[in-house]
């Protein structure tokens, strides 16, 4: 039987691979746009599991939580320094750190902190120490610099027409841990050099036409105050998640906006679960389509073999056999369209997750999850049915006509 | 070696006012040799199809010993056809890609009866044909070849009946001899009941009895003529 169907499938080639390839290709969308999905879901919310609360100036959730989880370029409001002192010795609180961002070097976001966030994200320095004095600085584990190398920041980014910063050379003296997340790359500076850069510092002049020269020998002071410039965002980590709860409604003011980043990208992922829901419905259509094409395919073939199929009755093969062929070799087809469309597609998200890991060093997990099975088992369910009704369509024919046709 | 007895038969086709086929009745002797002629459009094919059930008899009755054919589901006659008839066309019908000993024993296989015994048959019978390399492919053989394979296949499950449609019709005088020739032989020899149609007077002269066909009627049969 099966040596029937492949020398027949021989003699058809060309028909049998654009089938397959249909079928693929149609399989492969769906298949991409399920991983992809769950790679984005899990990537960003293992990124955003180190940022328990985040407390900025009023404005937008989801800006605040994108540009500290994901150090997406954004200017935002700045709070003011006074409350990062209040949280810092606010006694619920293990350790309140301060986010500066708006410099890079080479792409790479040049963000000020502290070494307590630095503690945080990589308890463990994976080469070097954390920085100690101002011009030091601390990298993430994709960026391409060696311990002792200069990093020259600039103001915004190159391709937005940024300025170089001359007040100030920075050291690597450490490079963290792989995070998975977007910090891993970052180039982590103290800071007091990037309110000194800015012309922030309470001690300076504000004068933005000439730059400030920061004294990269300063020792670090990580202590805040009433007096202490203001940042975009303050990393919160409460010591209870009752304190947590507590904090996040104390802060959500007038002049103060907290949020938990996992929150917001909930919220985000129940879009982005639209967007998904939108297209894999697509998807389905598009299989539709290419289902409703292939039993046309079908249909005429089994048309234009009627002869053939005469012939095997006439000469004895039971019709259950006859029945067979033809559904074994539709079956067939649809079962390496579908081995091929996952293989395709599985290839596919996972150059788009490299590609995106590449630009936003989120590490996005491509993998296959229980709940596909049922997807797969419904389409190959569907696969028999659709290719049985043309086999049990040759056996309306009385052999004698289909011998004449 | 299955007797046939028609009785009543009529073959009619939708939108046709006459019938195709109307044959009152025939008889034909177990081990009989039956030639059957007439002008294309005679209903020669039409009684093909109705002794070998490939199509339902309209009305009557088509008896092979104590099967009435025309009172069998179509899956039924064809598995009738399956154990009781060999059949040999005009077009071959083999297989492409499929080697000449796998279309002898395709039937077999489709219907799971390939035992060892009738593998080792079927190599017997394409030796007795005269195909030398049973392991050729089909598309590759000669049109006399090709019929030869087909009159092998139609042999293999020892069928009490031989039915065979214009064999020697799209081949050449010599090879259409050498074919009649063996396919009477093979008949004889296996005591199948054999009905050829053909318009090949060569193979008409071997057989010992001829009825003639016009419009769906027997119009000439040699058994009467005898007894005329």
């Amino acid at each position: 039987m099966i040596g029937f169907i492949l020398a027949d499938l021989r003699r058809f080639k060309g028909g049998a691979l654009a089938v397959i390839v249909l079928i693929a290709l149609s399989v492969a969308l769906s298949v991409t746009v399920t991983l992809q999905e769950r790679a984005v879901r899990l990537g960003s919310a293992r990124a955003a599991e180190k940022f328990d609360l985040l407390v900025g100036a009023a404005g937008s959730e989801t800006q605040l939580a994108l540009s500290a989880v994901f150090l997406q370029p954004a200017p935002l409001p700045l709070l003011s320094g006074g409350v990062l002192a209040t949280l810092s010795n606010d006694p619920r609180v293990a350790f309140a750190a301060p986010v500066g961002f708006g410099d890079s070097a080479d792409g790479h976001p040049v963000v000020g902190t502290t070494t307590g966030l630095i503690a945080a994200l990589s308890p463990a320095l994976a080469e070097g120490t954390p920085f100690a004095r101002l011009g030091e600085a601390v990298i993430g584990s994709d960026v391409p610099r060696r311990i002792g190398a200069e990093i020259k920041p600039m103001h915004g980014a190159a391709d937005e027409g940024g300025h170089t910063h001359t007040g100030i050379v920075y050291r690597v003296t450490g490079r963290m841990a792989p995070t998975g997340t977007a910090w891993d790359r970052a180039i982590l500076v103290p800071i007091r050099a990037v309110w000194q850069l800015h012309g922030m510092a309470a001690t300076e002049d504000h004068d933005h036409d000439h730059e400030t020269h920061v004294d990269a020998d300063t020792a670090l002071d990580e202590h805040f105050d009433a007096e202490t410039p203001g940042v975009p965002a303050v990393l919160v980590k409460p010591k209870t998640i009752a304190d947590a709860y507590r904090l996040r409604q104390e802060y959500r003011g007038e002049k103060t906006l907290a949020v938990f980043p996992a929150e917001v990208l909930t919220r985000l992922y129940a879009t982005l679960g639209d967007a998904r829901g939108l297209l894999l419905a697509i998807a389905m259509g598009t299989q539709l389509i290419v289902i409703a094409a292939v039993l046309l395919v079908t249909i005429m073939h089994v048309g234009a073999r009627q002869r053939q199929i005469g012939a095997l009755r006439a000469f004895g093969a039971p019709r259950r056999a006859v029945v067979a062929i033809v559904w074994g070799e539709l079956f067939l087809l649809f079962l390496a369209g579908f081995v091929l469309g996952l293989a395709l597609g599985y290839a596919a998200a996972r150059l788009i997750s490299t590609a995106l890991t590449a630009t936003t060093a989120i590490r996005m997990p491509v993998e296959f999850a229980r709940e596909d099975l049922s997807l797969g088992l419904w389409f190959i369910g569907l696969a028999v049915l659709v290719s049985i009704l043309p086999a049990l369509s040759t056996l309306r024919l009385s052999p004698a006509r289909a011998l004449r046709s | 070696m299955l007797a046939l007895d028609i009785t009543g038969l009529e073959m009619r086709f939708p939108g046709l006012d006459m019938p195709v086929l109307s044959i009152p009745r025939l008889q034909l002797a177990a081990g009989a040799q039956l030639a059957v002629t007439g002008a294309s459009g005679s209903g020669k094919s039409t009684l093909v199809n109705a002794i070998t059930g490939l199509e339902m008899a309209t009305q009557g009755v088509v008896r092979w010993e104590d099967t009435n054919l025309a009172a069998l589901s179509a899956g039924r006659r064809d598995a009738f056809r399956a154990a009781h008839i060999g059949l040999v066309m005009q077009d071959f019908h083999l297989f492409p890609g499929l080697s000449a000993f796998e279309n002898v024993v395709l039937p077999a296989r489709l219907s799971r009866r390939l035992t060892p015994a009738a593998r080792e048959r079927a190599r017997q019978l394409l030796e007795t044909v005269g195909i030398a390399r049973p392991n050729q492919p089909t598309e590759t053989l000669s049109r006399g070849e090709m019929q030869r394979v087909a009159v092998a296949r139609a042999l293999l499950s020892r069928p009490g009946v031989i039915v065979a449609d214009e064999p020697t019709a799209s081949l050449d005088r010599r090879t259409g001899a050498d074919l009649a020739d063996l396919i009477v032989r093979l008949a004889g020899e296996s005591g199948a009941t054999l009905v050829v149609v053909t318009h090949d007077p060569v193979l008409m002269d071997r057989l010992d009895r001829r009825i003639g066909l016009e419009g769906g009627r027997i119009v000439e049969d040699s058994t009467e003529a005898w007894a005329a």
